[in-house]
């Protein structure tokens, strides 16, 4: 392991983009943009009562939360893997005395230090405005957590296998984008899972999308029951394990196909 | 494969690449069809050379283009897999990336930076400290000297997107050559760059090797890189490998004819009323000096020749130029 290798890679990231700090500000205000319409539609749709159990400033605390939960498990890196591979830049990845999947991790995590920079004073300020109700404890606060980073691992890894998929096909961006769509159906954006119809309900709470980005909010708001609180600890577990696993199987198998085009 | 002990630095054995292409005819017809059932065509890129290289020789890797010389080199550095055949480079077999291996060797690739872009290159180059686990006094020591070797000071803190190409090629040898590597594959390190650049690259290079006895594997499609650098040459071409010897041989090998440059004590108005030998081609003139093409077991003789009917004041038998040899050879894709 090259720690130090891979600390420089995450300074160097830094570096880099914080030339273009604007441009990832408005790249992540548009990220904000969707779960922001929808807390107003359900706060608004709450009004004075309550709707699937939640108040209108419930509802306010719980996109509130998905926002920041959705933009520190979002990976914006795999967006880049595919171009990586495509390009021939992954050749450098290559060359380097360490895992190749640094860069990746490197890039990952100096990009959610950048997006936080604005993030979180905008989410302050819409908790000053709009006054969410959350009550919650500290176990909670500490499940949740926990939850958050496995739900990192899972996004991460998810969307790492589906890039390297451009080892054989050109465009393995479209599977990302495929992914974002199911994670806005069925990880709690468009509404809170809970409140799916059952069929939407049943199929997000075995497949992995909900666990990458609804699960720690459901949990922080204690939204879920003890049984199913340690169920989806272990679907989320599990579809971890199985990820990482395939991505480091489909790495295997595709880097034996690279054609390092260019250079 | 040999032992370690006495084995050459690189050493290729029937190293083979093919390459899987898909292929489709133009318009939208054959790409709604390639949707559904895609054909490919197997290129072979490389195949079955075999060759060794000492520590610390210079070795010119040339061909052109589409020959197989980047490919051949990407295997060795371990970025690409062979199809068939086997490599070891400093003993371990490239493709497999140890660490121990990756620390040992480098590449710089003409057409494809490992510079950060938008930053200065110093920052790149504390990067690769970094990863290379360069001690601090032994990084700043090393990179003073490979500024210095290039003379590069003043490029050092501007981003590097604001350099020149030549600029940006000093400082991918910079970053090719902090960790001080054992091996070094170089593909194209001239291209696109100034005649004076392109020598201070050469300069650096012949320096740097005799300093440090570093085995060098270049490509270059300037054979100015080639002759300055590289006493032995291998040639490929379509993949398979033609030459491997001295750079002077070569000309010997593949071209069939050498050049006698002469000059006559009086001027040439006509070069018909001049008794030349059979077969002679005049390729050049110009008042009293005449270049001639002969075969080259003939040479002697019309040597001999020319001496005997002309009044002749200076007469010298030479090879082609290497240009002219290789251009002949890549036309005609054999030796």
């Amino acid at each position: 392991m090259n720690h130090r290798g891979g600390w420089a890679l995450i300074k160097s990231s830094w570096l880099s983009w914080m030339q273009y700090s604007s441009f990832f500000f408005i790249l992540v205000f548009g990220w904000m943009i969707t779960p922001l319409i929808y807390m107003l539609v359900w706060s608004g749709a709450a009004g004075t009562g309550t709707l699937g159990g939640l108040t209108s400033g419930e509802f306010i605390a719980y996109y509130l939360i998905l926002i920041l939960v959705n933009q520190l498990t979002y990976s914006q890196t795999n967006w880049t893997v595919g171009d990586v591979i495509r390009m021939g830049d992954l050749n450098h990845w290559l060359l380097r005395p360490m895992l190749p999947l640094y860069n990746p991790l490197a890039n990952e995590v100096a990009g959610k230090v950048v997006t936080m920079i604005f993030v979180i004073p905008i989410a302050s300020i819409l908790a000053v405005v709009l006054r969410p109700e959350l009550h919650t404890t500290w176990d909670k606060v500490v499940l949740s957590l926990l939850a958050l980073a496995f739900a990192w691992l899972l996004r991460f890894f998810w969307g790492y296998w589906l890039a390297l998929l451009a080892f054989w096909t050109a465009r393995a961006d479209a599977l990302l984008a495929l992914q974002d769509s199911l994670v806005f159906l069925m990880a709690g954006i468009v509404a809170p899972v809970w409140m799916l119809p059952a069929g939407f309900k049943l199929a997000a709470s075995v497949l992995p999308f909900r666990f990458m980005v609804g699960f720690p909010v459901e949990i922080l708001l204690g939204q879920i029951s003890r049984q199913d609180l340690l169920i989806g600890f272990v679907y989320q577990a599990i579809w971890a394990v199985f990820a990482i696993l395939l991505s480091a199987f489909i790495w295997r198998l595709g880097i034996q196909r690279y054609t390092a085009v260019g250079g | 494969m040999p032992s370690l002990s006495n084995s050459p630095v690189i050493f290729v054995r029937n190293l083979t690449k093919t390459y899987r292409v898909p292929e489709r005819e133009s318009g939208l017809g054959a790409s709604l069809k390639s949707m559904v059932r895609r054909s490919y065509q197997d290129v072979k890129a490389v195949q079955e050379i075999s060759f060794s290289i000492q520590a610390g020789e210079m070795v010119g890797f040339i061909g052109p283009n589409g020959a197989g010389k980047t490919t051949t080199l990407k295997m060795l550095a371990g970025i690409l897999y062979p199809s068939e055949g086997a490599a070891q480079v400093l003993g371990h077999i490239p493709w497999k990336r140890e660490t121990a291996y990756l620390r040992r060797i480098s590449i710089v690739l003409g057409n494809k930076s490992q510079m950060l872009w938008d930053i200065p290159p110093l920052d790149t180059f504390g990067v690769l400290g970094e990863i290379y686990s360069l001690p601090a006094a032994e990084y700043r020591n090393t990179l003073d000297e490979l500024v210095d070797l290039l003379g590069m000071e003043e490029v050092l803190k501007k981003p590097v997107r604001n350099l020149s190409l030549g600029e940006r090629m000093k400082c991918e040898l910079v970053a090719g050559l902090l960790h001080r590597p054992a091996v070094l594959f170089l593909d194209e390190p001239t291209l696109g760059l100034d005649i004076s650049i392109q020598r201070r690259v050469r300069d650096f290079l012949c320096q740097y090797n005799q300093r440090y006895g570093v085995t060098v594997l270049l490509t270059s499609h300037y054979m100015a890189d080639v002759m300055a650098l590289c006493p032995r040459v291998i040639l490929i071409h379509h993949g398979k490998l033609l030459y491997d010897g001295r750079l002077d041989g070569l000309a010997q090998q593949l071209a069939p004819f050498k050049l006698v440059r002469l000059t006559l004590n009086h001027g040439i108005s006509t070069t018909n009323a001049l008794d030349l030998p059979p077969n002679a081609e005049i390729i050049e003139q110009e008042n009293s000096h005449l270049t001639l093409r002969v075969d080259r077991e003939a040479a002697p003789s019309a040597a001999a020749y020319l001496l005997d009917k002309l009044a002749v004041t200076d007469l010298t038998i030479e090879d082609p130029p290497i240009e002219a040899v290789m251009d002949q050879v890549y036309q005609e894709g054999n030796v």
